[in-house]
């Protein structure tokens, strides 16, 4: 096992809590079982280290076989790093019909094509989303297994999801993308988070939609939780409606993790207002839009406005139905859930159109 | 305009009505199944964010002895919500059946001048300020306590003590030295 080899592995280790560790490395298959139960999982992780060093070099596994056991790893916790969402745009015919032989096959060639080292591994998930682990190099250098890059697409679907992309390798990523699925152009999606299947739920919609309705409650037996007869609430009326706003904007039931919400604001004073107004609402500090000194500058006033939270869809939605955010719900916040976006750019004309081979800058 | 007026429905025998207004509508919930379980008087509670109260529910909605006001210091909205619902009440009821509940008095993040705003708007209306803990049992306990003693004399349910009377001997008053610095 070269050093490569060795970092990773041990890096590895370093990584995957002790309790997960064991059913990883029966996943991986590449113990044999007498190996397997000479694992003692209670020992600490630098020896357990040194035990599996010396098993792999026992099989004398290579780099890329580490580089398998660590893709099985990040398949079951995708919910680690930071995933960046980007779409593929314009479909040719036969884009729907791709499958997944198919891709795997041109992806591969057409990567290889545009860059000699490169280690390409790809897997089918259970739930029909494609794995593909990069590890680049380049014309000199083999490829560095330490530095991988993971997309996750989903067949048939416009999304691809990335982990750290670098700008050297995005163009040489993109074009084999938009090739192997037989689209014409990829873009940003400006939606990025930590958390794989958050992101994937709001893009797809996975959560319950609430859709507008002019009676809400047709069942007079199904709402009305009242604790006591001697409790009236006044106000019912108008929170109910609340909520039912809320909830159209935002989905009902569990909503997606996502963390946060980046707003990036570029506008001459004299237009300030708007939008601001909005955010004004929510209580946030931006109340001197009648200020002279503002209003009279020449630049465009800039700022950026991050909302984070545990559950931001939550924490919005709640805001909204209890009329700490008026309803209905601004269309910049109702963007987020609605467009399935998380970063968006201001300017005087309203919201500006997501730009072309942007990464999401936070 | 829509006001809420003290006397101008015929009271309950042996009930007391209570209103409680609070812009988060969270501490009121607890307050309102701790009150209920009062037995010796028939208590009922209407819960409600702000004044006005909708029009809708004028008719089923019976005689409010005491409204009580709770405003939780940590939200600059909460007193703002609570100041701007007081219009909506018939003077009457300055006279004893108004009362300011405060929480999270002992929170770092609220600012001693808010405090010191409430101080001052419940003695320009001879209000009593009561203090009360909202995240305990305990604390839920005592303050639906004080607020029962307060509701009893105001639905005259107390021989020989009156709302007003007993408004005299509680109502908030401002220490002297109210607009100098504080120490922290």
């Amino acid at each position: 096992m070269d050093n490569t080899a060795k970092r990773l592995l041990q890096r590895l280790v370093r990584r995957i809590p002790s309790q997960m560790l064991k059913t990883t490395l029966d996943k991986w298959s590449r113990l044999t079982a007498a190996q397997r139960q000479s694992m003692d999982y209670t020992e600490s992780k630098w020896a357990l280290t040194e035990k599996l060093l010396a098993i792999c070099e026992e099989n004398e596994l290579t780099v890329k076989h580490i580089a398998e056991l660590e893709m099985i790893h990040v398949i079951e916790n995708p919910n680690l790093g930071m995933w960046y969402v980007f779409q593929l745009m314009d479909p040719q015919d036969d884009a729907h019909s791709v499958e997944l032989t198919q891709f795997k096959e041109q992806f591969k060639s057409h990567l290889s094509e545009l860059i000699r080292h490169v280690s390409i591994k790809i897997k089918k998930h259970t739930d029909e989303a494609v794995w593909i682990r990069i590890a680049w190099g380049d014309t000199f250098s083999r490829p560095n297994h330490l530095k991988p890059t993971y997309v996750v697409h989903y067949l048939q679907t416009p999304y691809v999801f990335l982990t750290s992309p670098t700008s050297k390798q995005k163009p040489l990523l993109s074009q084999a993308l938009v090739l192997s699925t037989r689209y014409q152009a990829i873009k940003d999606a400006n939606l990025s988070g930590r958390k794989l299947t958050a992101i994937r739920d709001l893009l797809m919609k996975q959560y319950l939609q609430v859709f507008p309705t002019k009676f809400p409650s047709p069942l007079a037996e199904r709402n009305c939780v009242v604790s006591n007869l001697h409790i009236e609430k006044e106000q019912a009326g108008s929170a109910a409606n609340r909520h039912q706003m809320a909830c159209e904007a935002f989905g009902d039931g569990i909503l997606p993790q996502l963390q946060s919400a980046v707003y990036k604001i570029q506008m001459l004073t004299q237009m300030l207002p708007c939008s601001l107004l909005m955010f004004h609402q929510l209580e946030t500090k931006f109340r001197d839009h009648t200020n002279k000194t503002m209003t009279e500058r020449d630049e465009p006033f800039k700022c950026v406005v991050k909302f984070a939270s545990t559950n931001l869809l939550e924490s919005l939605r709640h805001s909204a139905s209890s009329g700490v955010a008026s309803t209905p719900v601004t269309p910049l916040l109702s963007s987020v859930p609605l467009k399935g976006k998380n970063y968006f750019v201001i300017t005087d004309n309203g919201p500006g159109p997501s730009s072309q081979m942007k990464p999401s800058q936070k | 305009m829509s006001l809420l007026k003290p006397f101008s429905k015929l009271p309950g025998l042996n009930t007391a009505n209570i209103l409680l207004v609070e812009s988060e509508e969270q501490f009121q919930q607890s307050l309102a199944d701790a009150l209920v379980e009062e037995t010796s008087v028939t208590v009922n509670v209407r819960l409600a964010k702000s004044l006005p109260l909708p029009m809708e529910n004028d008719e089923s909605r019976p005689r409010i002895d005491l409204v009580v006001f709770i405003i939780n210091l940590t939200s600059e909205l909460s007193f703002q919500s609570a100041e701007a619902s007081l219009k909506y009440l018939d003077p009457g009821y300055f006279l004893g059946k108004v009362c300011f509940m405060v929480t999270n008095a002992r929170n770092a993040s609220s600012p001693a001048e808010r405090l010191d705003a409430v101080r001052k708007l419940a003695s320009s209306l001879h209000c009593p300020l009561l203090f009360a803990e909202d995240q305990t049992p305990d604390g839920v306990a005592s303050a639906t306590e004080r607020l029962l003693t307060i509701l009893k004399v105001a639905a005259g349910l107390v021989p020989i003590a009156t709302a007003l009377y007993v408004s005299n001997l509680t109502r908030c008053t401002l220490p002297l030295d109210i607009d100098l610095p504080s120490f922290d």
